[in-house]
């Protein structure tokens, strides 16, 4: 394992030295994006929407000690704010990496009904980025401490940050090969014409073979463009592509940042000798920019670097096996939910649910109907009523609460209605049994009723 | 690999081109019944700024009437005020499904028709002369089941001999001005605000569409359903409760209220005009062109009427007021609470879902 370790990341392999501008320039503009989604989040007063003013937050397995802070969620996100910053400056880069890690994945944890794909992702990619040398250019660590300027990396460096990009394309292009999406075009087939009163475009969207037309594009999108970003050749027009097809679904969905992260995330494919000539190009207007101009090389020690390389290929390997965790469970994955998160399946099911809650006094019997508005914000709401660890933990909540209140044994009733991709509502959860006496595990819970239809595909 | 990128670029000017093209003709109906403005204009013109006129008007002859009781306290002047009440009440029922735009932003229905009237409040503030009609706080002291109370309550003698009887003609009077006002404030705002409405075709949390469906649905399931027929019957909390019916001391009047208002409901759904002469395009016509579908095969627009139509005939079918059935005749009523109820998964879930618009007030990203 070892001896091959060190074979593969030999300077013929994946050790071999690129400009370090890409990995730099990456982490500036990934910085600058955290930066400002940051403030945006802060501007849109979501904070305190989000993270204060709910009187609940769903937690993940395992993570529920995360919550949010009260008041000082304010501090952190301003720690957050600043780490981005200083990780887009390269100004103390290892501290602010580990500092900016941390504090935005603790924020992503706080309530998993703000789940997003793309939060996710910029999680994974902080991860990756704490290990590796991104403060070797285009730094202010280089003007305090100049031997850690270095104009060449590994490519492996480079090259892990375009895999993960890779991972997250064609594992969303993967997800598409069902036939809901290609054979129904659905869920597109409700989306479009929710814009045909777009100007210019807005009219086509009230045809059905638009939306056809729009799902196996993208399916081929997300499947084949980390490919052709990767070719030399295709590589502008792949770009270019990039670019449309996310300023594209900045248009058509309510999906805030992420378009403009994969735009910019992208630019990580390009030529490091490439992007390292327009840095020297930049460096000849602005001399005091802290751009390298030597030929010197950032070397790993060792010890480090079987380490750091160990840590990537577990990380991967967990990377590529997350998606397929669903097939563990029978049941169809996009009416369960089971193992639907943290696999890149990103705007691939219209869901929608009604949730309504009774609970039992088990001693006399008396029945409360559960004003959900009373526990929970609409937006949770919204999530609890199609995803079934959220309606467990609700259920859980319900059941402490009304114990709290001096019932003895309460129990926990609901009657959901899901409706997905256009299909009629059915009744999603047993009415009969008392979700307080349920258990969140990893195993499919048997409560949930069948969807008794199929979808096929992955 | 440059073909495959040339093949989509064509496929993406072809499309283009074809969208213009369908811009230009515009005699043809290209956009197959999924175009939003036609039904916000057909809504805008043909039902809620009528309704709103009538509503005015109602109020009026209501006002009218229930000053002419004040001056004169007598059983025929009483008995007018009573038969305005009635009608006007009944109109309301057209009205309040309206809850979005002007009238959200003013609260109507909180001035409308909040019950049960707490009676202990309506007194407090005859005897001691000072209230605010205005504030939140009054939402139970005033609107029809205030009047309710004070008309249909109310022996005659409690305006003639009654000590406080000068101030309980002044409250009555108060009443009813504060309702027409408040009507009459939001069809004014809807002389302006109807172009807002008819122009904000996207469907986004802001849109028309998104407010209009979200207070529809609201409406049904809470002040429908739960206002009218659940809470009195106890349906959930296994408990009946005959104060809390609508028109309480009317009691003959409470099914009517209840009918009129599904009907209205089903109307507006269907695009029927305020009067019902017409019909145009509405939600259940761009759900059609949606066209989404049960299991059957039957498009879930037309599903929705079916469903709706039940639940209508089950009160329909109820004999009697509806305080006495829920007294003597539970069972039935809670069945046809349950009919009323399996329209809400239909109206909350699968239209709005089709619609693409949502639940949420909150304005937050998603994937």
């Amino acid at each position: 394992m070892n001896k091959t370790l060190t074979n593969i990341l030999s300077t013929q392999h994946f050790g071999k030295p690129v400009y370090s501008a890409s990995l730099a320039v990456f982490r500036m503009v990934f910085g600058l994006m955290l930066l400002f989604s940051t403030i945006r989040f802060w501007a849109k007063g979501w904070i305190e929407e989000l993270y204060i003013n709910p009187k609940f937050f769903f937690s993940y397995y395992g993570f529920e000690w995360v919550k949010p802070l009260g008041d000082y969620t304010y501090i952190l996100f301003i720690i957050c704010g600043l780490s981005a910053l200083l990780f887009a400056l390269g100004l103390f880069y290892r501290i602010a990496s580990v500092v900016l890690f941390l504090s935005f994945t603790y924020i992503e944890l706080m309530d998993k009904t703000n789940y997003l794909n793309h939060y996710y992702f910029v999680t994974l990619v902080l991860f990756l980025m704490i290990w590796l040398p991104a403060n070797a250019n285009l730094s202010l660590d280089n003007l305090r401490k100049p031997n850690l300027s270095k104009r060449f990396v590994p490519l492996w460096t480079v090259g892990s940050i375009r895999l993960m990009m890779g991972t997250v394309y064609v594992f969303a292009g993967l997800a598409k090969l069902n036939s809901d999406w290609l054979v129904e075009a659905m869920p597109l087939r409700l989306w479009l014409p929710a814009n045909n009163d777009m100007p210019v475009i807005g009219p086509l969207f009230n045809h059905t073979w638009v939306a056809y037309f729009f799902s196996w594009f993208g399916a081929a999108y997300d499947l084949t463009i980390a490919f052709f970003l990767l070719n030399k050749k295709t590589r502008p027009y792949a770009y270019a592509t990039v670019v449309i097809f996310h300023l594209m679904t900045a248009l058509l969905f309510p999906i805030g940042v992420f378009p403009y992260v994969m735009m910019v995330s992208a630019l990580v494919f390009f030529d490091t000798k490439d992007v390292d000539k327009v840095l020297q190009k930049i460096k000849t207007v602005f001399r005091a920019l802290p751009v390298n101009t030597v030929y010197n090389h950032y070397t790993f020690a060792p010890v480090q670097q079987r380490v750091v390389s160990t840590l990537f290929v577990v990380f991967f390997v967990i990377q590529f096996a997350m998606p397929w965790r669903y097939l563990l469970n029978k049941e169809e994955l996009f009416w369960t939910e089971e193992g639907f998160r943290f696999s890149w399946r990103v705007m691939l099911v219209e869901k929608m649910g009604y949730a309504q809650f009774v609970v039992k006094d088990g001693v006399t019997g008396e029945r409360i109907a559960v004003n959900n508005n009373e526990f929970l914000t609409r937006n949770q709401e919204r999530m609890m009523a199609i995803q079934p660890d959220f309606i467990l933990q609700y259920a859980h909540h319900l059941r402490d609460y009304y114990q709290q209140q001096g019932m003895e044994q309460p129990q926990v009733y609901a009657t959901v209605y899901v409706a997905m991709n256009g299909r009629r509502s059915r009744l999603y959860a047993d009415t009969t049994v008392d979700l307080a006496k349920q258990t969140d595990t990893w195993k499919h819970k048997n409560w949930i009723l069948a969807f008794n239809d199929n979808i096929y595909g992955l | 690999m440059k073909k495959w990128y040339l093949t989509a670029a064509i496929l993406m000017m072809v499309s283009t081109t074809i969208s213009i093209s369908c811009k230009k003709n515009k005699n043809s109906p290209s956009d197959n019944g999924m175009d939003r403005k036609p039904m916000l204009e057909n809504y805008a013109n043909n039902y809620i700024v009528p309704a709103y006129a009538d509503m005015v008007q109602q109020l009026s002859i209501l006002k009218t009437s229930v000053e002419a009781f004040a001056a004169n306290p007598d059983a025929t002047t009483q008995g007018a005020a009573q038969t305005a009440w009635r009608s006007a009440y009944i109109t309301w029922q057209k009205v309040d499904l309206l809850e979005f735009g002007p009238a959200f932003d003013k609260s109507l229905r909180t001035y409308m028709n909040i019950y049960p009237v707490t009676v202990s409040k309506v007194e407090g503030n005859i005897s001691s002369g000072s209230y605010d009609l205005e504030t939140f706080g009054s939402k139970d002291a005033q609107g029809f089941p205030a009047l309710d109370y004070l008309l249909n309550g109310t022996v005659l003698d409690k305006y003639t001999t009654d000590p406080q009887a000068a101030n309980r003609k002044q409250y009555l009077v108060a009443v009813a001005s504060k309702m027409l006002q408040k009507v009459t404030e939001v069809r004014d705002e809807w002389d302006s605000y109807k172009n807002t409405f008819i122009s904000s075709t996207a469907t986004d949390a802001g849109s028309s569409l998104s407010q209009m469906a979200n207070n529809y649905v609201l409406y049904y399931e809470r002040y429908f359903r739960g206002g009218k027929i659940g809470l009195p019957v106890g349906a959930m909390s296994g408990v009946a409760k005959v104060d809390l019916t609508e028109a309480y001391y009317t009691q003959d009047l409470t099914k009517e209220l209840a009918i009129t208002a599904l009907n209205s409901v089903i109307n507006f759904y269907s695009g029927k005009s305020y009067d019902g002469t017409s019909t145009g395009e509405c939600m259940k016509s761009y759900l059609a062109a949606i066209g989404t579908k049960d299991d059957n095969g039957t498009l879930m627009a037309d599903l929705i009427t079916q469903e709706m139509n039940e639940a209508l005939s089950g009160i329909q079918n109820l004999n009697g007021t509806l305080q006495d059935n829920i007294q003597n005749n539970r069972t039935a009523v809670l069945n046809t609470y349950e009919q009323i109820q399996e329209v809400v998964p239909l109206l909350k879930v699968d239209m709005v879902s089709a619609f693409s618009i949502s639940i949420t007030y909150t304005d937050n990203d998603g994937d």
